[in-house]
């Protein structure tokens, strides 16, 4: 399992962070997703023999934000 | 095949008897306040719930769509998709193409349980608020504490600064989770539990809101404001449930400043409350007094028997006229306070500096004794929400 955080910069209310938690059932391979509007961040719990950065950075991207790695 | 969105499925019973219990602690706490507001009687209080259903109706409804309006689309549009694919195969069966969906019931079941929920949060916040509304100064600084709040969170959409974040509340994780999870389902009672659960994600506009009936110190005006203002999203919420969550989204970028720009203005009028309860000369109306002078009124006592006192101030539902008095400093005197039909909140009237509060008669006299004033001071009065100002100036 491998913790990633990424900054999410366009983030405008608590909502999108559920948004974003909400990638927890559609990705496979993700444990917990724990995303902040206060922090502008997401931190992704994932295994990484089913997922990687990239995939997570377009499944963001899908939802209508900007996924940076930190 | 089973549906990949498929949940738990909320118990009805539970579900019925725990919305039967929150209707019945409301009811309880409505009926038994003990010092509830005659709302009937007080012109004042149907013009806050007007502001509050308008504010619903308009940027209320457009900001909690852009937090909630998500959740209930996507529930929805699995209902609508199942009706739709079991309306195929009826028709494929009995070459009957009618298209017809349920999505109405749901909706509604969402918003009547939003409603209900937000309308006993608005009861439980107004029981609070009865507790912090001792004095006008408590009540001052509540307004003003209130109007900091909304204009931080206005601050917050118009992204000025990362320290404005925090002013919007976050819910703890296991809530959104729950929602979250609670969402997927397919059956009935989903959009029912869902409408009750939004009370923990609300929007800005909505903690505003929530903010202002706890400000109301009462059990009954506060559930009353959070009734009037859901209900004024409503309309809204059962447009949008027909369009999918991508439009809620588009939305919320689209409407932020707009809801921004609102929420500033409310937040100013009310910490402008605030100071004026304070009796603060900073002030947005006193600042005006003060550089745009308007010509004190010197009113000499009246010849009703009545009417006994050095001044006179006609407390009318619009306000106080006049609006500054005339007096003479180093003497003391009395204010005769003159209501005629007078429901607005210019009834409640007070004289922070001289820790003065009073209910006045909806017609009638009420005499106020004042110290000896030094000259060139000037004395504020407002009423208890901070709307209606006046001032006397001594000489």
């Amino acid at each position: 399992m491998k913790k990633q955080t990424f900054k999410i910069p366009d983030m405008t209310c608590p909502n999108c962070a559920m948004k974003l938690e909400a990638l927890e059932d559609a990705l496979d391979g993700v444990k917990q997703i724990d995303a902040s509007y206060h922090k502008l961040e997401m931190v992704v719990e994932y295994d990484e023999s089913k997922l990687n950065e990239e995939q997570i950075i377009a499944a963001v991207k899908k939802k209508g934000y900007t996924a940076l790695t930190i | 095949m089973p549906s990949k969105y498929q949940s738990s499925k909320v118990n009805p019973v539970v579900l019925v008897a725990l919305g039967v219990a929150l209707l019945a602690v409301s009811f309880a706490l409505i009926v038994f306040q003990p010092s509830a507001p005659s709302i009937n009687a007080d012109a004042g209080v149907w013009s806050q719930l007007l502001v509050a259903f308008v504010t619903g109706i308009t940027t209320g409804g457009l900001s909690c769509l852009a937090v909630q309006g998500g959740l209930l689309a996507s529930s929805l549009a699995r209902q609508i998709e199942e009706d739709y694919a079991a309306q195929s195969v009826a028709a494929k069966k009995k070459k009957n193409f009618a298209v017809r969906t349920n999505s109405a019931l749901p909706i509604f079941l969402f918003l009547i349980a939003k409603i209900a929920a937000y309308t006993l949060l608005g009861a439980l916040l107004g029981w609070l608020g009865s507790f912090l509304t001792l004095s006008p100064l408590t009540r001052a600084f509540l307004l003003a504490a209130i109007g900091l709040f909304m204009i931080g969170n206005a601050l917050r959409m118009f992204n000025v600064h990362p320290i404005f974040r925090y002013f919007s509340i976050e819910p703890p994780k296991f809530i959104t989770r729950y929602i979250r999870k609670t969402a997927k389902g397919t059956d009935a009672f989903t959009p029912l539990f869902l409408g009750a659960l939004t009370v923990f994600i609300p929007c800005g506009v909505t903690q505003a809101m929530m903010a202002t009936a706890l400000g109301a110190g009462s059990v009954a005006l506060g559930a009353a404001l959070m009734f009037a203002f859901t209900l004024g999203t409503s309309p809204v919420f059962f447009v949008v449930a027909y369009l999918t969550a991508e439009l809620g989204a588009k939305m919320e970028k689209y409407f932020m400043r707009f809801v921004a720009v609102v929420v500033l203005i409310l937040g100013i009028t009310t910490l402008d409350g605030g100071l004026n309860l304070m009796g603060s000369p900073l002030s947005l109306q006193n600042l005006k007094r003060r550089f745009f002078p308007e010509n004190p009124t010197w009113v000499a006592p009246q010849s009703e028997s009545s009417v006994t006192g050095d001044l006179r101030l006609d407390v009318k539902n619009s306000g106080y006229f006049p609006a500054t008095l005339k007096a003479p400093a180093n003497q003391a005197l009395t204010l005769d306070l003159i209501t005629d039909q007078t429901y607005s909140c210019a009834r409640d009237f007070v004289i922070p500096a001289l820790n003065y509060y009073q209910l006045l008669p909806a017609s009638g006299v009420m005499t106020v004794n004042i110290p000896p004033q030094p000259a060139g001071s000037k004395l504020f009065f407002t009423c208890s929400m901070g709307m209606y100002t006046g001032q006397i100036v001594f000489e």
